[in-house]
């Protein structure tokens, strides 16, 4: 079996049956895919075969014999991160970064698909199956549509800005 | 049958640091010879971004450049102890550790400036990575020059150390009472939650929720609301949805897998509106109490109180699931009342549950 | 230029945007052994039988551990602070709760481990299982503990007091008692990255211990009592996890996989299932609070009175601390004058609860504040103005006797109020945190002043 992933072609040595989420991790060592729960319910596994989002961890490698991977490692570059990568790392739609992966492949694949921007009832869609612990899901949604919008900045230049004045009085206070 | 809509709120507390304290954190700061910053720091950054406020906290509390600041947690060999990352402590305790050991790295780049500047150290600030003279800003010296004449000149590695750490607060176990206060910093939080119940299905919605939190200070209020959108997104799990045990105190039915579990999706969310007040706190770093842990404390009684608003009933077993509010609207149970008493869930309560009246819990002396 | 107050980025946030960020899963050390348990298949039991060697002569098995292997057993997560433990890392005689780890194999693969974890000759006794708390001090209950069904060291106390004023006369005074039941569940925590840990034996004697911990310096302390060993030959690295939400300062891998390595003398890794991570790790508690407050027809808050049972699960764990932070916040954000608490960690034949976020008050917040509608709704007054008229203000007394320097509950619950569009009346608009001025300082409270004085502090 071959695939080719990121780019790049490789023989593939592992069993037919084995999920292709392990043969990323363990025979090509491409971690960014997760073993978040290996019952395809949380998505934080998938990635792109042939520009469909899948769940690495249900899919036999067998079942992708020649096809073309992409994970996140494939999307963009720290130097130069994709407009979704921008996105989430601008408006903090990632907290500890687990779901991270399987949320941008999805939402990568979202927009590429619409080609242009996407509606808010079109992300809870379209990412309805990504199970995130931390953020509440808002900032997520909010990276999703700007990044449809190009609404991002460059990220080398750090949002510095003078520190705000409490938003409201409070009486009563020792400070 | 139909969708009723109704409005609850809740007002909460919470403490900032382990319960009666005695929870250290440490933490060690050095320059490079070029003025910039590592921090060592044992907090574990589980993803509320302690990494991220530290730095904040360090960067403002010496005066140099945001991006001069490294932070590394990654092992015990380099970084001193920090207790963990749980009680709300990161930011109040782990942050002021790294604040006080700032600030005595700040005091060792004032003595050397001092001496290359030939200005008392009082007499000197920092501001945007350089020492300056306070009334005259022309007579100045980087950090970086400071770090360097430290460095190869006066033999001296730049560093500070410190330990934030409230003694431990004893308990007179007989009326629960304390000599000191067994917290570090009390947060506050209200939540206003509207939701909609289907009196058929016996399904709550949850529409909005708006969320106002004192936080003392926000070090960063972007991962206040990350903090904020999360808890709240919890707390609508604990009112709603999940439960490890969906028959407690049955053990039956627990589920193994993930999709048998109800944690709160993407199709869950309700619209978020976050407010967030500055109350400062007299110790805190820059004024800060903490947030992370009570902010999925307001949404459940919230939502509760909201379900009694919409359709008159109460439901005081967590979640709120279909089944509950079903059986809850079945039985329109009023409460009993015996002379002032006014007595709900009589149902649920030791003294009808247990085989003598729930004699061991409630016979303890007085 | 501040960073203070800045909307700034995760520090670590380009890690994680582009799947760069190493977590503990990620860690790849060549020649590492992976590891299984056998854990319970009963909720209580007495262990008859325990036989490993057939598994441990099985291909490809390195290492196999029980309680025999560890040079102390049992060691509870609060013994710091004068929890004496109860808590084996490997069950020894009895297994107290479903999927207790009896016993770990480290072997080539995962399929070996999981083979060899079958094959481990073990049989067992059944005994009856207690699920249920509020029967727990029942005569007829099963016992699951030597120090039986709670936990007893509060002082010479078994459960948690607090005593504030004088509860019997407010509840003579008060106009109306309100009383009510509230039964907080346990939830998963559920982190995306379930349990996982690589310990690596170093040539210097060390193990170097790749950690999701959320408290790194606690995990090694826990791991040293473990093994009896000085914190120097110990190394955690980690600070970067994968969710933990209080899950994850239960010290679930790291030990068991650091007696595996220097067993197997290779490099070990335990990652749980989801299976485990649902089922085996332990999960926020489920608690039992009844609630009676004594109140007056104009709304003061004279008294509460409180029992409140925290099921603990099989051990101790970090109950007893959850449990009196607990007591301590059970006023809420009001001042309530006349207080009587009393607290109890239950234990039950189920997975050992632990902490999780909010740790203690996440359960009384809810009681309360579902409470005070209830309240408010006996004596028929806005839920509003029962809030703002009993809040914490500047040198108000909590329950347990702090004074209070900063309180918030008035300028948060005004602030919600108005943000939603609630008109309440002048006198609560106008309220702040500022101590209460004459005209609303309560008749009841300087009488009860008085009373308290006059009973040499109303104990």
């Amino acid at each position: 079996m071959r695939l080719t992933v990121n780019g790049i072609e490789s023989e593939i040595s592992s069993p037919p049956l084995t999920p292709l989420l392990h043969v990323l991790r363990d025979e090509l060592d491409v971690t960014s895919p997760k073993a978040g729960c290996q019952q395809g319910g949380c998505g934080t596994c998938t990635v792109l075969v042939d520009g469909e989002p899948r769940r690495s961890c249900l899919t036999p490698v067998a079942a992708v014999d020649g096809a073309s991977i992409t994970t996140l490692e494939g999307v963009g570059e720290p130097e130069r991160l994709s407009p979704v990568q921008a996105a989430f790392y601008e408006k903090y739609a990632a907290q500890c970064g687990f779901c991270t992966p399987g949320m941008i492949m999805a939402a990568t694949a979202l927009i590429d698909r619409k080609g242009g921007p996407v509606e808010r009832d079109e992300v809870l869609e379209a990412l309805g199956g990504h199970y995130c612990r931390c953020t509440g899901y808002v900032k997520i949604v909010d990276a999703v549509m700007a990044a449809s919008r190009g609404e991002v900045g460059d990220v080398q230049d750090l949002p510095v800005s003078e520190a705000g004045e409490p938003s409201v009085e409070v009486h009563g206070s020792p400070a | 049958m139909a969708k009723h809509r109704g409005r609850g709120f809740a007002t909460i507390e919470y403490p900032t640091g382990m319960n009666q304290n005695g929870d250290p954190s440490q933490a060690w700061i050095k320059l490079k010879p070029d003025g910039r910053v590592d921090v060592f720091s044992g907090t574990v950054d589980i993803g509320q971004g302690s990494k991220t406020v530290h730095t904040q906290i360090v960067a403002d509390t010496l005066g140099v450049p945001y991006d001069w600041v490294t932070m590394d947690n990654t092992n015990t060999d380099s970084s001193a102890v920090c207790t963990g990352t749980f009680a709300s402590r990161g930011t109040f305790i782990g942050g002021n550790a790294v604040r006080l050991a700032a600030e005595r790295v700040r005091e060792r780049i004032l003595d050397i400036a001092s001496k290359e500047l030939e200005i008392d150290p009082s007499d000197l600030e920092i501001a945007d990575g350089e020492v300056l003279a306070k009334g005259s800003p022309q007579k100045k010296i980087g950090v970086a020059d400071v770090a360097g004449a430290a460095t190869y000149n006066y033999g001296e590695l730049i560093s500070g150390s410190s330990t934030a750490l409230k003694p431990f607060a004893d308990v007179d176990d007989a009326t629960g009472q304390v000599e000191i206060e067994p917290h570090s910093a009390i947060s506050y939080a209200a939540c206003v939650a509207d939701v909609e119940v289907d009196d058929e299905t016996g399904e709550v919605t949850v529409l909005k929720m708006v969320q106002v939190y004192d936080v003392g200070r926000a070090i960063n209020p972007l991962l206040v609301e990350g903090q904020i959108e999360g808890g709240a997104i919890m707390g609508l799990g604990l009112g709603l949805l999940e439960n490890s045990y969906p028959y407690y105190p049955s053990v039956d039915h627990r589920g193994g897998e993930f999709g048998a579990y109800l944690g709160p999706a993407f199709a869950d969310l309700p619209e978020l509106d976050n407010v967030i007040i500055e109350n400062p706190s007299a110790d805190g770093p820059f004024g800060a109490k903490a947030i992370g842990e009570m902010a999925n404390n307001a949404q459940p009684p919230a939502i509760a109180n909201a379900i009694h608003d919409a359709v008159g009933v109460w439901v005081t077993e967590m979640p709120a699931t279909p089944d509950r509010v079903l059986a809850a609207l079945k039985a329109k149970a009023e409460p009993r009342r015996d002379g002032k008493r006014v007595i709900f869930d009589e149902q649920l309560s030791v003294r009808t549950v247990s085989s003598n009246g729930g004699e061991g819990y409630w016979g303890v002396e007085p | 230029m501040k960073a203070v107050g800045a909307r700034l980025p995760r520090y670590d946030g380009v890690g994680h945007v582009t799947g760069r960020t190493r977590f503990v899963d990620d860690v790849r050390v060549g020649k590492t052994l992976w590891v299984k348990a056998l854990r319970s298949p009963h909720h209580h039991a007495a262990i008859t039988r325990l036989d490993v060697s057939k598994a441990a002569a099985m291909p490809g098995v390195h290492a196999i551990v029980t309680h025999e292997d560890i040079p102390r057993n049992v060691y509870g997560h609060l013994e710091a602070l004068g929890v004496p433990g109860d808590e084996p890392l490997l069950a020894a005689e009895d297994v107290r709760y479903l999927g207790q780890p009896i016993a770990a194999v480290a072997a080539e693969s995962e399929a070996a481990a999981q083979a060899a974890v079958e094959a481990i000759e073990v049989s067992y006794e059944e005994k009856p299982a207690l699920f249920d708390i509020r029967k727990a001090l029942d005569p007829d209950a099963p016992q699951i503990h030597h120090w039986g069904n709670v936990y007893p060291h509060y002082g010479s106390y078994n459960h948690r007091r607090v005593r504030k004023g004088n509860i019997d006369w407010a509840f003579e005074k008060a106009d109306v008692i309100v009383e009510g039941v509230y039964r907080p569940q346990a939830i998963e925590q559920l982190p995306l990255e379930t349990q996982v840990c690589t310990v690596v034996p170093e040539p210097d004697g060390r193990l170097t211990v790749y950690s999701c911990t959320q408290a790194m310096y606690f995990s090694m302390g826990v791991v040293a009592a473990h093994l009896q060993w000085p914190l120097n030959r110990l190394k955690f690295v980690g600070g970067t996890v994968g969710g933990g939400f209080g899950g994850k300062v239960d010290t679930a891998t790291d030990t068991i996989c650091c007696l595996l390595a220097l067993k197997a003398r290779r490099p070990v890794k335990w990652r749980w299932t989801r299976e485990e991570e649902m089922l085996c790790s332990s999960t926020r508690a489920p608690w039992h609070i009844e609630l009676a407050d004594a109140v007056t027809s104009d709304g003061w808050i004279l008294g509460r009175r409180t029992l409140t049972i925290h099921d603990a699960g099989a051990y101790a764990r970090f109950s007893p601390y959850g449990l009196t932070k607990h007591a301590f916040h059970h006023s809420g954000a009001y001042t309530i004058p006349n207080l009587r608490f009393d607290g109890f960690v239950a234990f039950t034949n189920r997975v050992p609860t632990t902490a999780m976020r909010g740790f203690g008050v996440t359960s009384v917040s809810f009681a309360v504040e579902t409470h005070l509608n209830r309240v408010a709704e006996a004596i028929g007054m806005d839920p509003w103005e029962l809030r703002l008229k009993n809040a914490n203000r500047v040198g108000d007394t909590t329950g347990n006797g702090v004074t209070l320097k900063d309180p918030s509950t008035v300028p948060v619950t005004l602030a919600a109020a108005e943000r939603v569009g609630i008109e309440l009346p002048a006198e609560y608009r106008a309220m702040t945190s500022d101590p209460r001025g004459g005209d609303l300082l309560p008749e009841h409270l300087a009488a009860q002043q008085n009373l308290s004085e006059l009973n040499g502090g109303g104990h």
